[in-house]
């Protein structure tokens, strides 16, 4: 740095010298200004440089602190790192810690001199305290610099046959870890098969770490490398009421992937599984929710299954009155779960009803669920709430909820004139998007049902004017032509809206033509054939 | 005698702890040598990717000892470590005479760092306890170390796996 100054002060002296006619001046002032240049401010960095370069323990500790106290502001201290990584071999585990940090920041940009930390890694995972031993193995797993992973293989090796438990469950995350990084090298080292040892662990919370690496490789992977046997399967659920919660959701998934044998095997899983649905973590809940139901499949007894979905049905219940944001995770499952076995929730549509505060995208994966829910036996409800939604300010969620009233109409016949007579009751209201989505269901229903609700078209026909979306545009066009013989106006109709044939849609032009060619199939005269002329 | 040489490294150092490095090329025994120093006793080493530091009290006075891996692709790096250091141990492995060519350019090369200009130079002719392994008058000859000028410098034979020579070393 200070050579540098000089080399500064020198160059620009020279140019000063010859730019001056006078030389004397020129020497003179350069002599003068050359202060400015030969500050003894130094700035930030070489200033830690120093201070982590200090023969004082508590110097270098604060040293660090600043240093990474910079690095978490943004500012970018990668070129201290030799200095940096000098202060990790130390007794002080909150230095060590701060220094680790830093690696796992730098060591990527730094990739050459990541090698210096190598060695203090080795030593530090052979460390009497456990707990630097799996900061060691964790911060390795980290790391992410080819050069270096090949050295830090023994000792995750040794890791992962660590006497304390805490060690093991690290390494075990890290072989994953590890295998994002260099697949390769993890397969050749045999650490899969070391995890796979751990899953036979004494430690619970080892082998839903060890689950949760496994699932995690198995995912990154094309060949099967995971593999649940009998003889796994029935450590996995001795830990499974053992371990923490985020470890029972590990095991549970894992479990979810498992092939029963039979229909005893099965059962007896479940069995084992079923008391984690009372547990207070949504995460395992849902988890043992999605296992049971895989499970279900292979379960024959038909007491069995009704018991089963009988014992569901409250959790998931219970999952609803938790934060939107859970509920709404809730939701999206309960949609697939639904879908599966409608019966868990049949009798539990009222929980489903949106309340005035839900936020709308809870709203929305309610109502779907409604709608797969309705049945003959509840429909009456429904409608009213759907009615009751369709009058709300939301504009997308009272388009869902109008169209929400069709899908029911063409699920149950048996209650589709109920539907229709809400959706009349909505058009009447004259809300222009209400009644453009009715249009649209409307349309829906006549294709399901044909020939049984016409009698309804004369008030569609009312709101004809209002109509500005192409696709309520194109369903009301639809409407026209389909039932062309019995509109006596239809040919009208259908002219009014020809008028503006080019500047329409392709959607809004395609219909308009097929309802003429129809009107004209149907009414074979003058008027319809000039009308075809017109769009060709 | 020793006193005089204690009171030589006291008007050296002061009373801080002085930095000394350890270097040579791999496999030459620096990590033994360190924690021979240190505690007294071999430790089984494998090869070091890095370093290590260990203080070291001696007569009194504490070094901070950076014992760094000697491979090749380390190398490089030993030049991170020179500012402040006011002593080098630079040590060879005398039964491998293959290497001691070198040995002997990484070691010239070292002398002519500027950030190394004050630091006293002190050379282990390690492994004497292995056969075939050259005395401390022929290291000096496969080193050139007769070219040294302007520079304190020693040489020792040592042996860290039995502990010889190390502490003499020291004393100088």
């Amino acid at each position: 740095m200070k050579s540098l100054h000089k080399y500064n002060n020198v160059t620009i002296s020279k140019r000063r010298l010859k730019e001056d006619t006078s030389e004397r001046r020129g020497a003179k002032m350069s002599g003068h200004d050359s202060k400015y240049f030969s500050t003894t401010k130094k700035g930030e960095i070489p200033e830690l440089k120093e201070e982590l370069n200090s023969q004082y323990k508590d110097k270098r500790k604060d040293a660090v602190k600043k240093v990474i106290a910079a690095m978490t502001v943004g500012k970018d201290v990668s070129s201290l790192f030799t200095d940096v990584v000098n202060c990790m071999q130390t007794e002080n585990l909150e230095l060590k810690k701060l220094v680790y940090l830093y690696l796992i920041n730098y060591a990527k940009s730094q990739p050459d001199l990541a090698i210096l930390a190598v060695n203090t890694f080795v030593k530090d995972s052979q460390d009497p305290n456990p707990l630097i031993r799996a900061l060691a193995v964790r911060t390795m797993g980290c790391i992410r610099v080819d050069k270096i992973t090949e050295y830090l293989c023994d000792p995750l090796q040794r890791c992962l046959k660590d006497d304390d438990p805490y060690v093991r469950k690290t390494a075990a995350i890290c072989v994953a870890k590890l295998y994002d990084i260099n697949a390769e090298l993890v397969e050749d080292r045999g650490f899969l098969e070391s995890l796979k040892d751990l899953i036979s662990d004494n430690n619970p919370m080892v082998v839903a770490n060890a689950v949760a690496a496994l699932a995690e490789i198995q995912e990154n992977s094309s060949g099967p490398i995971f593999e649940i046997s009998s003889h796994t399967l029935s450590k996995l659920l001795t830990a499974l009421n053992e371990c923490t919660e985020w470890g029972q959701v590990f095991i549970l998934d894992a479990l979810s992937r498992y092939k029963a044998a039979d229909a005893r095997e099965a059962e007896n899983i479940v069995e084992r599984v079923t008391p984690r649905l009372q547990h207070a973590n949504c995460a395992v809940v849902l988890s043992a929710v999605k296992m049971i139901l895989q499970q279900m499949e292979l379960i024959t007894s038909t007491d069995v299954v009704r018991n089963l979905c009988k014992k569901m049905a409250p959790p998931l219940v219970t999952l609803l009155s938790a934060e939107p944001e859970i509920q709404y995770v809730a939701l999206r499952n309960i949609n697939l779960i639904v879908q599966r076995r409608p019966t868990i929730l049949a009798h539990e549509i009222k929980v489903f009803f949106c309340k005035y505060n839900d936020p709308i995208y809870v709203k929305m994966e309610k109502l779907e669920i409604m709608i797969k829910l309705a049945s003959d036996r509840n429909i009456d409800q429904v409608l009213l709430e759907f009615k009751e939604y369709a009058t709300e300010v939301d504009v997308d969620f009272v388009r869902k909820a109008v169209r929400a009233i069709g899908r029911c109409a063409i699920k149950l016949e048996r209650a589709a004139e109920r539907c229709i007579s809400v959706l009349l009751e909505l058009i009447k209201i004259k809300v222009n998007y209400v009644v453009q989505e009715a249009i649209i269901v409307i349309k829906d229903i006549f294709r399901r049902y044909p020939n049984t609700y016409e009698s309804i078209i004369a008030t569609l026909c009312e709101s004809l004017d209002t109509l500005d979306e192409p696709e309520a545009k194109a369903s009301m066009i639809w409407i026209i032509g389909e039932y062309a013989e019995r509109i006596d106006n239809a040919d009208e109709l259908l002219e009014s809206f020809l008028e503006s044939f080019p500047e329409e849609p392709a959607q809004v032009q395609l219909q308009l033509l097929t309802a003429t060619v129809k009107l004209f199939l149907k009414k074979p005269t003058e008027g319809p054939q000039q009308m075809i002329q017109v769009s060709f | 005698m020793g006193i005089l040489f204690t009171r030589m490294f006291s008007s050296l150092f002061g009373n801080k702890e002085a930095r000394i490095l350890v270097l040579g090329l791999d496999n030459a025994g620096k990590t033994t040598i360190l924690y021979r120093l240190q505690m007294g006793e071999v430790v089984s080493t494998i090869p070091t990717i890095g370093f290590n530091v260990e203080t070291v009290q001696y007569n009194n006075i504490k070094f901070q000892v950076w014992d760094l891996g000697g491979q090749t692709s380390i190398r490089p790096y030993w030049r991170c470590y020179f500012p402040n250091t006011q002593a080098i141990i630079y040590v060879i492995d005398s039964s491998d005479t293959d290497r001691l060519a070198i040995a002997k350019d990484e070691f010239h090369a070292i002398l002519e760092e500027e950030e190394l200009r004050g630091a006293v130079v002190l050379i282990f002719a390690n492994k004497q306890d292995l056969p075939g392994a050259l005395d401390d008058a022929a290291v000096t000859e496969a080193l050139e170390l007769h070219k040294i000028k302007n520079r304190q410098w020693a040489i020792f034979k040592t042996s860290a796996t039995k502990g010889e020579g190390l502490f003499e070393g020291l004393d100088w």
